[in-house]
């Protein structure tokens, strides 16, 4: 019975492996030390329970008595002594409320709270018992795999957008160790395991049986990763982070501490994109609203600007208003009535800044505070419909001029300050702000930096903006689009010591009648500065004649327009300042836009056709495509390659005199040569047509058999006769057959041959010719032998030198 | 009259004269033995290989008809042998009497100095007697009192036997039986043919009509022919592999000799001669591997046990063996990799 106690064990261990991906929910790794510590007791008292031989229900009562005393032990109520009180299961009742108020108001990757570090143990420790119940009890380790997976579906339903993969990997060895040792039981179950250690049976001899299944599993695990591709709402994970780097933007995968969304890669340039997906109709009471914001990027390091998780409040509980912590500016209060489409999955709000209040929203969303955004974990964007209040200020130069620096030890200082260490970032700033005196005249400065006048210019199709360092040759190489110009304007301002972050969300949109439809095209990313006693003010750096809907500011005008409006009156509108900022770019197809993961739920239909994942499905299509044409084309190669078969080199060698004179001259080898040539011809065109060929027989016999086999007629039959007898007198007779008009022939027998063949085997003698395949597979196995052979007589050559065989022979 | 050897056959023959002689003879003959052409053929080819033939056959079915109608066909001298259990070596080779005019000994010839012998019912005789005929076949001379005459050329040897199942019958010794080119067996005519063979015989025996329609220096002429007939290297490999494969099956005791590997190309060239070729093909080895290989290897015990006739072992052996290639062409001939043989029939 030892097999089942370490079967046991294994289950466990399974088990432990398949809790990975609850690493990606929490902050710590407790709830690993304590899920170990359950675990492991919890096999502990089966495999003590199965040395008792205790019946199959005793084991199960013993296993959940253990993970009732560690829950105990681990989370006491204080009253018990090391058994469980009536009070402690009040506790654990007070745990899982706690839990219940936790999985509402945090985010993950969530601290180690108590309530839901109680739910984990408590789950993997089920989890555990089933596992060991079905795998060792039940003998069903397959039906193990159901439990597992439930763990994995933790993540996966706390997670809106994509779920990391490892801990899957991780957890999927698991099931398969457990697969594998259950089987090994079993085998040894029947006697001793054939390991081939000592009794001359190598472990790697070539079975059919595991030649089957090893390819059996190949085409699975082949299937398996190519039928969801082509299935199109399944776009998240693994492989569309794979094209989004492939299509070169993005911020990497957010921070160290598993930020959520990677809004770069959000706003990922596609730049193949040409649909226009409908994302956002948005009716305004404003005339001239600004940007539409959804998140913000406030970290900055050498992997450049990252998302900090989003952490606060119930939006039931209400949003600030902004008039009571800003000091100057004039504020108008507007209404928006927003809509989202199916294509828009996200767990962020788009607002206008300054929001006070929404309406429509169901429970679940919640307001960051610092970063100004209404996220959630677990609802999504799609398909919502909600209103809410908001409040435009507008500022105009002289009021901004007045905000003084904050100081260092302010919170939102310390933030948004901190930037890696470039020197020609720090001191392209001095140089910029050196003698300037107030806060923003230091950030117009450095606004105006951005101006085609330095020679920048906006381009789509520029190296993507990985890391600090290219954020930083984007300022040398002056070319590129909005998350450039946002992350480096951010970074610069944070190198002048002001707090900088940017915001992501979308331009103001077409206007159809009184609502502003915004598509993919409208995806935008900017930079906001803070000033003290204003807050956040947006700046936009991007050219504005570049991006659709481009709005700007009297306090940051379109510094590239030539008759540059003079700030006509101090308190000019936020809003609507260059109106001809907005109309030409309204069109570029080379717009950045969402896909993937902020828009996992879009269907393929309605989002384009071409977007990177869709390009990598076409052009792994066309791959595979050409790649199942290759034998088709290999065939039709050697086909003119022995048409075209002539004697290429003089004779050498003749023989003359004797009996068994035979005659070489050059016709005579070229006549051989065409013979071997059609008759080899002859014989893939009948593997094509799936006519046996048997290497006992002779040419003649061959040829009479295709005539009665294929139920050759007429021309075909006398065609394969002449082929036949070519071939022969090729081989045997003193003179070969000459003037026969083989290529003919073989065109004949050709056309006899898909005459009496039936449909498939005429497409597949066409498009996957078997006598290619063959070739190749003859190839390969021929490959593999020498390899085998090679590695036997390397591996004598090794025994050859080892000292053992010193040893006395060991009896055998 | 000069006794040609058989080194010099006398000069080759231009291919339709050789096409009319021979047809000459197989008409002939057939006109005796109906509907069995291809025995017919295959006894020529023996005669034109310089061989011997052994018909084998249940009594009845014609051997010795064949046998007298292929010596009358040919203008040379032609002797018969009865064996009978009580026939004696010398009967067979000759034997010195004493001549008292002379008083001294004197050779007399036996049966075995002609161009053609007949030797009827010859698993009858005592091995003893057959064994008589082993010099002869083989060498084309006699040793007599340690006096060798030679024997004329051609100089074939054509015996019947009944199957030695039949009672009163000894086995030929394996030396006998290599000596052999051939084994034949007539079998049963068909029902037309033997409806003919009804009406025809009923009147006189065609036999007795039967004229000769080649002589002895056409034969020789014929011979020349069929020797300058061409075997390229590869159906001499074949024939080599052919042979090799008997004395390598599990389930034959005593494979074939060389002197057979030597007999079955001969006899190939003479095959294809007749069917108007100047090379051997593979497919003249093949069709005659089971009367040239056949009655000379001797099964094992098992495969005797199992019912296992020479004839199958041999016929199996053929269907079993690869064509040798003359050239660097072997994408489906995959005996050397081990293993995956090609399995046609599984595309």
């Amino acid at each position: 019975m030892s097999g089942r106690r370490r079967l046991g064990l294994v289950a466990a261990g399974a088990t432990l492996l398949a809790a990975a991906p609850i690493a990606s929910i929490f902050d710590g790794y407790t709830w690993l030390m304590q899920c170990l510590f359950t675990v492991g007791l919890i096999a502990g008292a089966a495999v003590g329970a199965r040395t008792l031989r205790f019946p199959a229900w005793a084991q199960a009562l013993s296993m959940i008595v253990v993970l009732l005393l560690t829950l105990t032990w681990i989370f006491p109520s204080g009253d018990e002594f090391f058994i469980p009180q009536p009070s402690t299961f009040s506790h654990f009742a007070d745990l899982f409320s706690q839990a219940g108020q936790d999985t509402r108001s945090y985010g993950v990757p969530v601290p180690d709270r108590e309530g839901l570090l109680f739910v984990t143990v408590l789950g993997i420790g089920s989890v555990a018992i089933a596992v060991d119940l079905l795998t060792v009890v039940a003998r069903k380790p397959a039906l193990a795999g159901l439990p597992m997976l439930a763990i994995y579906s933790v993540p996966v339903a706390v997670y809106v957008d994509s779920v990391p993969v490892l801990p899957f990997i991780i957890g999927a060895t698991g099931f398969l160790w457990l697969l594998v040792s259950d089987n090994i039981d079993r085998v040894r179950r029947f006697g001793r395991r054939f390991t081939g250690d000592g009794r001359d049976v190598d472990v790697w001899e070539p079975s059919p049986l595991a030649a089957a299944g090893r390819r059996l599993g190949v085409i699975g695990v082949i299937a398996a990763v190519l039928v969801p591709l082509a299935v199109p709402t399944i776009s998240g994970g693994l492989l569309s982070r794979l094209t989004q780097n492939g299509a070169g933007v993005g911020v990497g995968p957010g921070n160290g501490s598993g930020g959520r969304i990677n809004l770069f890669a959000s706003l990922s340039g596609q730049l193949t994109q040409t649909a226009t997906v409908e994302l956002v109709r948005l009716k305004t009471t404003e005339q001239t609203p600004y940007y539409l914001r959804f998140g913000v990027a406030d970290q900055l390091n050498n992997n450049g600007f990252g998302s900090r998780s989003p952490n606060g409040e119930n939006v039931a509980q209400g949003l600030p208003d902004p008039r009571q912590s800003t000091a100057g500016g004039a504020f108008a209060d507007y209404k928006a009535e927003v809509e989202v489409s199916e294509s828009l999955a996200q767990g962020m709000l788009p607002l206008y800044q300054n929001t006070t209040g929404i309406d429509g929203l169901q429970n679940g969303w919640f307001f960051d505070d610092n970063q100004q955004v209404v996220y959630s974990s677990r609802r999504s964007t799609k398909g919502l419909k909600y209103n809410f209040d908001y409040v435009r200020a507008r500022y105009s130069q002289s009021q901004l001029r007045q905000a003084e620096p904050l100081s260092p030890d302010d919170p939102i200082m310390r933030l948004n300050t901190t930037h890696p260490e470039d020197e020609t970032v720090s001191n392209l700033v001095k140089g910029l702000v050196a003698g300037k005196k107030t806060e923003y005249d230091k950030v117009r400065a450095l606004y105006d930096h951005f101006s085609s006048k330095n020679n920048f210019s906006y381009r789509l199709s520029t190296q993507p903006v990985t890391n600090s360092s290219e954020i930083a040759s984007f300022l040398q190489t002056k070319a590129g689009y909005c998350q450039q110009y946002a992350a480096a304007l951010a970074w610069m301002a944070r190198e002048a010591g002001i707090p900088a972050r940017v915001a992501f969300g979308f331009t103001r949109g077409e206007r159809d009648g009184d609502t502003f439809v915004i598509t993919n095209r409208n995806a935008h990313a900017w930079t906001e500065i803070y000033f003290k006693g204003f807050g956040w003010i947006p700046f936009d750096a991007t050219p504005a004649a570049s991006v659709a809907g481009a709005a700007r500011s009297d306090y940051a005008p379109d510094i590239d327009l030539p008759t540059q409006a003079p700030a006509a009156s101090e308190s000019a509108a936020v809003p609507g300042a260059d109106p001809s900022a907005a109309a030409p770019g309204a069109d570029r197809p080379d717009r950045p836009d969402f896909s993937d993961q902020s828009a996992s739920g879009s269907t393929g239909s309605e989002s384009s056709g071409l977007s990177g994942t869709a390009l990598l499905i076409i052009a792994l299509a066309a791959l595979l495509l050409a790649l199942l044409l290759v034998p088709a084309l290999r065939r039709v190669l050697v086909r003119k390659h022995r048409h075209a078969a002539t004697a290429r080199e003089e004779p050498k060698v003749t023989r003359l005199g004797g009996p068994d004179d035979i005659v070489v001259t050059a016709e005579t080898v070229k006549a051989r040569a065409d013979a071997h040539a059609a008759w080899d011809e002859l014989m893939d065109t009948m593997i094509d047509f799936r006519i046996p060929i048997d290497p006992t027989e002779t040419p003649r016999v061959t040829a009479q058999r295709l005539i009665t086999d294929a139920v050759l007629l007429d021309e075909p039959a006398s065609a394969a006769t002449l082929l036949g007898s070519a071939e022969e007198r090729a081989r045997y007779a003193r003179k070969p057959l000459q003037g026969g008009e083989l290529t003919a022939a073989l065109g004949q027998v050709r056309r006899g041959l898909s005459r009496s063949a039936n449909r498939r085997t005429r497409i597949a003698a066409v498009l996957m010719p078997p006598s290619v395949l063959m070739r190749w597979r003859l190839g390969l196995g021929e490959a593999s032998t020498r390899l085998v052979t090679f590695g036997g007589r390397l591996r004598d050559l090794l025994a050859k030198a080892s000292p053992r065989r010193l040893l006395p022979h060991r009896g055998r | 009259m000069t006794t040609p050897t058989w080194d010099e056959p006398g000069g080759p023959m231009p291919s339709d004269e050789f096409r009319d002689a021979t047809q000459a003879i197989m008409a002939n003959i057939e006109q005796v033995i109906e509907g069995k052409s291809a025995t017919v053929r295959l006894a020529l080819a023996v005669l034109l290989a310089e061989g011997h033939l052994l018909i084998e056959d249940v009594p009845g079915v014609g051997k010795t008809k064949l046998a007298k109608a292929l010596a009358r066909s040919i203008d040379c001298s032609v002797r018969r042998i009865q064996f009978t259990p009580d026939l004696l070596p010398s009967d067979v080779t000759g034997v010195s009497v004493y001549n008292q005019e002379t008083r001294d000994f004197e050779f007399k010839p036996g049966a075995v100095f002609a161009n053609l012998v007949v030797g009827d019912e010859i698993n009858r005789a005592s091995p003893k007697t057959q064994s008589a005929l082993l010099e002869s076949m083989e060498e084309r001379q006699v040793t007599v009192d340690g006096t060798t005459y030679e024997l004329q050329a051609p100089f074939m040897v054509i015996a019947t036997q009944n199957p030695i199942e039949m009672e009163g019958t000894y086995p030929l010794p394996e030396a006998q039986r290599d000596r052999f080119t051939a084994r034949i067996a007539m079998g049963y005519p068909d029902p037309r043919a033997e409806l003919a063979m009804l009406s025809g015989h009923g009147a006189h025996d065609p036999l007795s009509d039967l004229r000769s329609v080649a002589d002895a220096a056409t034969v020789r002429r014929l011979i020349a022919t069929v020797r300058n007939v061409h075997a390229a290297d590869a159906v001499q490999q074949y024939a080599i592999a052919l042979v090799t494969a008997t004395r390598e099956a599990p389930e034959i005791r005593l494979g074939a000799s060389p002197r057979c590997t030597l007999q079955l190309l001969r006899t190939a060239k003479a095959v294809a001669a007749l069917e108007g070729r100047d090379y051997v093909l593979p497919d003249d080895l093949q069709a005659l591997a089971v009367p040239v290989l056949a009655h000379r290897i001797i099964p094992t015990a098992d495969a005797q046990l199992n019912r296992r006739t020479t004839d199958a072992i041999v016929a199996e052996i053929v269907h079993r063996l690869p064509l040798p290639h003359d050239r660097n062409r072997s994408p489906y001939d995959t005996r050397n990799t081990g293993g995956a043989q090609y399995e046609s029939r599984g595309l």
